[in-house]
């Protein structure tokens, strides 16, 4: 139903409700007519609307089978606007919309908890548990020049570090601080990375040991292979990525050059969010 | 003499100190073996369904088509980006 009588869009709604263009009116505009119109705090959610604007549904409710039934009901009753005509982006809010800096690469990286969990019979725990994440991680054109030399800049340690070996397999995770990198060390002999990495906070009540890996590949001072794990101990939670197993528990994370055939590959870091400078200059 | 009381020491030591036990474990290396299995692991299925969805990630160019196409807009909207970091 998705691919055929819907368009269907994907939002980081923490941007469109604040960005100051036309993007983020036409998303206020619809998410202003259902219950969560206050866009000093989240409005996510589903919504199916027109092109006009016009809010049909609202619901937050994540049972597939009940969402499909409403999405069902409101595409019998949805009827095209005739007054509807496309909006031009105009100029855009550039705080929300952090872009790739130029000649830069992308890189999908995914995590998974390996182990740990107590065994569940819940729908939704299972889900969580076994749920591989998706970020992207950006690499600047200094970065891959400097990896031709078969150095690896700083920059892009503390990136991987502080903003891509998290635990966001169950939600949005807790970013590290500079301060909470105890030890970072990451290495190219021209073929193989290898890394090691303790990442924890200042009361020690989360933290990441890991090990990492890579076979890297560069053809004129570009990136044409990004291949990565951590594999390691992680500890502890953020409020938004709770239910963590108790104690150590493994955490892989992987890192593949992405190919832009994904429509993922365009959403900027997680880490970007709000002050891109904060994570690429 | 103490040799055959190690396995003790050592289960000992793993259930009071869980920290160094699971330190010494992430300083292992990779070997080449569990770098491609654990990479292997962290691929997602190809044929996942909300993989085979056309997602936009552009709210004006779903408006766009929307009108094109005269269908109604789906908006997943999320803390966090959908079809990235949740």
């Amino acid at each position: 139903m998705l691919r055929t009588q819907f368009i269907a869009v994907a939002i980081d709604q923490a941007y469109q409700r604040r960005q100051q263009d036309a993007e983020g009116e036409f998303y206020r505009k619809i998410a202003g007519q259902g219950p969560r119109n206050n866009f000093q705090s989240t409005t996510q959610g589903f919504y199916i609307a027109t092109a006009a604007g016009g809010l049909l549904l609202y619901n937050n409710n994540r049972d597939p089978e009940k969402l499909n039934r409403l999405m069902q009901q409101h595409l019998q009753e949805f009827k095209a606007p005739s007054s509807a005509t496309p909006i031009s982006p105009g100029t855009v809010d550039a705080r929300y919309n952090p872009s790739l800096p130029k000649e830069g690469c992308i890189v999908r990286v995914q995590a998974r908890v390996l182990g740990g969990y107590p065994p569940t019979t819940d729908r939704w725990q299972k889900i969580f548990q076994s749920s591989l994440s998706r970020d992207n991680l950006w690499i600047s054109k200094a970065e891959q020049q400097a990896l031709t030399k078969g150095q690896v800049m700083q920059s892009l340690q503390e990136r991987i570090a502080r903003f891509h070996l998290v635990d966001n397999t169950r939600g949005e995770p807790p970013m590290w601080k500079k301060q909470e990198i105890r030890q970072l060390k990451i290495t190219f002999d021209g073929t193989t990375l290898r890394g090691s990495v303790h990442l924890e906070t200042a009361d020690g009540k989360r933290g990441y040991v890991a090990q990492l890996m890579g076979k890297i590949e560069l053809r004129s001072g570009k990136i044409v292979r990004f291949d990565m794990v951590a594999d390691g101990n992680f500890w502890g939670q953020g409020p938004y990525s709770r239910n963590a197993p108790l104690g150590r528990f493994p955490l892989a994370v992987g890192f593949r050059l992405a190919d832009g055939t994904d429509a993922a590959d365009q959403v900027p870091p997680q880490g970007s969010r709000g002050w891109v400078q904060g994570y690429i200059r | 003499m103490y040799r055959r009381y190690l396995p003790v020491i050592a289960l000992t030591a793993t259930m009071l100190f869980p920290e160094l036990t699971s330190r010494i474990y992430a300083e292992e290396d990779i070997t080449e073996q569990r770098f491609l299995q654990l990479y292997r692991q962290l691929q997602p299925a190809v044929d996942e369904p909300w993989r085979t969805i056309p997602w936009r990630t552009s709210l004006l160019d779903a408006q766009r088509q929307a009108i094109t196409e005269k269908k109604p807009i789906f908006i997943w909207a999320m803390d966090g980006h959908p079809l990235g970091c949740t």
